[in-house]
């Protein structure tokens, strides 16, 4: 846009917003003016939090799941796109939580049986109170079979929408997350009826549609970093 | 005492235990009860907490909710406890509200379908604990706070709620 064009495109403006040619300097038309920045200025902030909003939003069933950065327990950076596999699946977990200790045993025969069918799993601690030293301890006590990382900043587990532990996400080959939710329906073992993430991960391994793409998982509540 | 008079004391023992432990059993409660157990406080602006033994954030908030609970009238504030904890954790959940004195009735969730009984309550829900739902006099929900909150913001939410009258 050139000077001119420019300068005619605000003279316009001004009209359109009551502004007289006459004299654009009088006082009324001051008040104009500021009238006019001031709804301008809310337009901008409206817009800008809009956006804010846009980058904020949860990924959900169906929904690609970008790029996104973890820590091994020795401070070392890895990726979602290194880990990931033709059927990843991310794990929020605890360290303190008593409903995501009734699953280690769970967890442990889950990652044999579907790491032998070529599943990858990201196990993610996103409690800003359990430091990576703790996380590591508990895996040790715990027999863990699988590696587990920090999100630190809880930065994944706010693009997954994650509030509890354990809580779980099986992403296919595309990148698309297919189920949200919990292991089973039941942090007792002998009570569960429903292998939830089990059924999730058969269908998507053999092309299919999970059963059930939505659970609600349940847990302790993810302790979230105050920013 | 014989073997036998031992027996029959423990056996005619037994159900005077049973009932001493009546008053304060927790109510099982399913997506009709739990409706039922709002509309039965319209009238009153009503705090239901979803909480369970295992959930610290919740043990933490318990006691700060019953003394919030006591700065209110009885006829225009109640507090109903609902425990989310497994049949096996009911008795650690009776002794931490008798400990806190927690008000009667106190229940616990006893749904067919635990996804089904948090969706009824609100679909938004993830089941995440501690979970906080205030109803207004009408019967109608008017806040919610899941998480850890502030009890000044629940604060504020019942002040709000017991200002519109109803």
């Amino acid at each position: 846009m050139d000077g001119e064009s420019a300068k005619a495109n605000l003279c316009q403006f001004a009209l359109r917003a009551g502004i007289s040619n006459a004299n654009p300097w009088s006082i009324a038309n001051l008040r104009r003016w500021n009238s006019l920045m001031k709804h301008w200025l809310a337009a901008l902030i409206l817009f800008l939090s809009a956006g804010a909003l846009a980058t904020a939003q949860e990924y959900q069933v169906g929904s690609t799941v970008a790029d996104f950065q973890v820590k091994r327990l020795d401070g070392t950076p890895a990726s979602f796109s290194t880990l990931k596999g033709n059927v990843t699946v991310v794990i929020f977990i605890s360290v303190q939580c008593p409903v995501s200790n009734a699953y280690n045993e769970r967890m442990n025969a889950l990652y044999r049986d579907y790491s032998a069918k070529g599943v990858k799993f990201i196990f993610v601690n996103a409690n800003h109170t359990e430091p990576a030293a703790a996380v590591e301890e508990h895996a040790r006590q715990h027999n863990f079979a699988f590696a587990v990382f920090k999100d630190e900043n809880n930065v994944v587990a706010d693009k997954f929408g994650a509030t509890v532990t354990p809580e779980t996400y099986v992403i296919d080959a595309n990148g698309t997350l297919r189920y949200h939710g919990s292991i089973d329906n039941s942090q007792n073992e002998s009570r569960v009826t429903s292998f939830r993430l089990r059924a999730a991960l058969d269908a998507v391994l053999a092309g299919k549609q999970p059963p059930q793409t939505e659970t609600k998982a349940f847990g302790c509540s993810i302790k979230r970093a105050s920013r | 005492m014989t073997r036998r008079h031992f027996l029959a004391a423990a056996l005619g023992a037994f159900p005077l235990a049973v009932l001493r432990a009546a008053p304060n059993a927790l109510s099982p409660l399913d997506e009709q009860s739990f409706r039922q157990m709002v509309a039965a406080h319209r009238g009153k602006v009503l705090l239901v907490e979803f909480w369970a033994t295992w959930c610290a954030a919740c043990r933490e908030e318990m006691p700060k909710l019953l003394a919030l609970r006591a700065s209110y009238s009885a006829g225009d504030f109640a507090m109903v406890t609902i425990s989310c904890d497994e049949p096996e954790q009911e008795r650690g959940a009776q002794a931490f509200l008798e400990k806190q004195s927690a008000p009667s009735p106190r229940y616990i969730k006893r749904a067919k379908d635990d996804d089904a009984f948090i969706n009824s309550i609100d679909p938004k829900w993830s089941g995440a604990l501690p979970a906080l739902f205030l109803y207004d006099r009408s019967g109608q929900l008017a806040a919610k706070f899941i998480g850890e909150s502030s009890t000044a913001s629940i604060q504020a939410a019942i002040k709000q709620a017991l200002a519109e009258g109803g």
